[in-house]
């Protein structure tokens, strides 16, 4: 495999976890949100 | 004094100095005392002035997107999840990672459409084998509960023996102190909110887990050499771990993981205890998101095992657990090593406070609630069941992790138990037919010969490993019918189930009994699904899958209904337990 092939397929799994980290916590934000606006309790 | 003359603890001790960087005592202190400090205060955030016992157990069945796919990923990923991948990743090199993170992570993908199921027919369930009673009756119930107590003990013990063995390598304490304070902190957050306290705390866990695998992975890769050293160090990796598509790799490492993982998504109550707690409409989003998350973390945690390949690293006293350590003391600075210690603490107590809510959840639903009180339960005294359940088990997972106690045979015994269930639990939502007895007949059978199997108490050879394989290859099909069966129709399911027999059967046979730990996984399964179809084909009695929501309703509002009528016809409130 070509170093620069496998340079991407060690480094893109920390993209990938950044990537769902932000779609979490844009997601409890918006929770968050809607949870004091109809004031209720999240969990 | 030259390294020879002296005798091999020292040798070792000195070795173990060299390898590990070790963090001050105050710092490890610091830290660990900051991660439960931090935890026990956003559990306090949970509302307590109305104790509900349903909430205790699944929340408000209506948990938001971000929380329920957040508990979901750092409930699937425990500390032995980092070192089985990267362990991995150093035995079979390039595909290693992917043939432990990929099959963990697609696992729970096939297993959302069954929890859309199970959902939809028990919507206000609190656990599996709570439903399986409804289903069937006590027997089926109990061997879900049982092998979920034993199963979350071992996880508890395993989580407990991981934070003693991390902070006795990276700090001066010492493991019992170690093991101590991480029963003591997961305890601490998760006793008096049980199951909400921990998707609240699940949430901060796994963000400290993302961020510490964003810096860790990439620092390590770097300070190894980066691209250069991994051009200069090709010759370190055989050819089978050059090979991205390894069959070695794949035999095993990917297929009896596989096998395994997809019995631990579908028996384990920690999984089901989520999906009953999640909004219904946001399943699908929730376990897409976990898949995607769980695979990210653990593969990429993986990819450290195989660039200690690269770098040529030999594991102190050949100890796989010691690679990724010893990676992160080589290549990381100190403050690596502090993120490097809070991801294994958050991954390993994320873990450990599920697992105390799954075995309290079961203890006061199957075995007070359903057994006990017959199905009129107080909740008060439930929620005391529940809370001495967490601090009982606390204790028999501190005790267990101190001694060191070797547990792979309960390991391997509690996996043959999950295996033997996977098809008689799941055919049990679909099929009308399926009895009691068939599902207990059925699992029994199937455990028996996994044990046969796996320990070879008869000699894999001539006309018993003819039998085995033969029903392995029945469960290579009933593992891609099911698989397949998740997202098509009971027809294309049945026609790949036996495609993947009639292909496997001249494959397997004379092959498979090199391999006994996949021949035995996939022996549970066949047999366990030719006695449970065979035992129910005749069976004319049909069950009636309305029943089931009916059966299976809120302990709470239960109680207070019967509070409510016991008012109206005495004119005094009347104990709501009969």
């Amino acid at each position: 495999m070509n170093e620069i092939l496998l340079t991407a397929y060690i480094l893109i799994w920390p993209v990938i976890s950044a990537v769902v980290l932000l779609v979490l916590i844009v997601a409890l934000i918006h929770d968050l949100r809607d949870a004091s606006k109809s004031d209720s309790e999240m969990i | 004094m030259s390294l020879r003359s002296l005798n091999q603890d020292d040798r070792t001790y000195m070795q173990e100095q060299t390898a590990f960087y070790q963090l001050s005592g105050t710092t490890a202190l610091l830290l660990l005392a900051g991660f439960y400090g931090l935890t026990f205060l956003m559990s306090l955030m949970i509302g307590k002035k109305k104790e509900n016992v349903d909430s205790y157990m699944v929340s408000n069945n209506a948990v938001g997107f971000g929380l329920s796919a957040a508990s979901m990923i750092a409930t699937w990923i425990w500390a032995a999840s980092f070192y089985a991948s990267a362990t991995s990743g150093y035995q079979y090199g390039l595909s290693g990672p992917l043939h432990y993170g990929f099959w963990g992570a697609l696992m729970i993908l096939f297993i959302y459409p069954y929890g859309r199921r199970f959902r939809a027919l028990a919507p206000k369930a609190h656990t599996l084998a709570e439903v399986m009673h409804a289903r069937h009756g006590t027997s089926s119930q109990l061997i879900m509960a049982v092998s979920n107590l034993l199963g979350s003990c071992i996880s508890l013990m395993v989580n407990f023996t991981a934070a003693g063995a991390l902070v006795s390598v990276l700090s001066p304490l010492s493991f019992i102190q170690g093991v101590l304070i991480a029963g003591l902190g997961v305890l601490s957050y998760t006793l008096w909110s049980g199951f909400r306290a921990s998707v609240m705390t699940d949430f901060a866990q796994l963000v400290a887990m993302i961020l510490a695998a964003i810096v860790i992975i990439p620092l390590i890769f770097f300070n190894a050499g980066g691209t250069d050293m991994l051009a200069a160090n090709w010759g370190n990796l055989s050819s089978e771990q050059s090979d991205f598509f390894s069959t070695k790799a794949i035999l095993e490492q990917g297929a009896p993981y596989f096998v395994a993982v997809l019995a631990y998504a579908i028996g384990n109550q920690t999984i089901a205890q989520r999906l009953f707690a999640v909004r219904e409409d946001l399943i699908k989003s929730t376990f897409l998101t976990a898949t995607i998350g769980y695979g990210a973390v653990v593969i990429g945690l993986g990819m450290l095992g195989m660039l200690a390949l690269f770098v040529g690293l030999t594991p102190v006293d050949g100890d796989m657990n010691n690679i990724i350590p010893q990676m992160a003391s080589t290549y990381l600075p100190p403050f690596g090593i502090a993120l490097f210690f809070i991801l294994v603490v958050g991954s390993l107590s994320s873990t450990a406070d599920s697992d105390l809510s799954a075995l309290s959840s079961i203890m006061m639903t199957d075995i007070y609630g359903k057994n006990m009180a017959r199905g009129t339960p107080d909740p008060k005294r439930m929620l005391w069941w529940g809370r001495a359940t967490m601090i009982v088990a606390t204790m028999i997972g501190v005790v267990f992790a101190s001694l060191r106690l070797d547990i792979l045979v309960m390991l391997v015994f509690v996996g043959a138990l999950w295996g033997a269930i996977v098809f008689p639990v799941i055919i049990s939502f679909y099929w009308d037919k399926v009895t009691n007895k068939a599902f207990t007949t059925s699992v029994i059978c199937a455990v028996s010969l996994f044990a046969v199997a796996r320990f070879e108490l008869l000699p894999l050879e001539g006309i018993v490993a003819v039998f085995f394989e033969l029903f392995a290859s029945v469960g290579m099909g009933v593992v891609l019918g099911l698989m397949t069966f998740a997202f098509f129709n009971r027809k294309i399911a049945i026609f790949v189930a036996i495609a993947a027999v009639i292909i496997a059967v001249p494959n397997a046979v004379g092959f498979l009994r090199d391999y006994p730990v996949l021949l035995s996984s996939l022996t549970s399964y066949g047999i366990s699904a030719v006695v449970c179809i065979a035992m129910s084909w005749n069976n004319s009695e049909r069950f009636d899958f309305a029943l089931l929501a009916e059966r299976v309703t809120s302990f709470q509002k239960s109680a207070d209904t019967d509070k409510e009528t016991s008012t109206d016809v005495d004119g005094d409130v009347a104990p709501a337990r009969a």
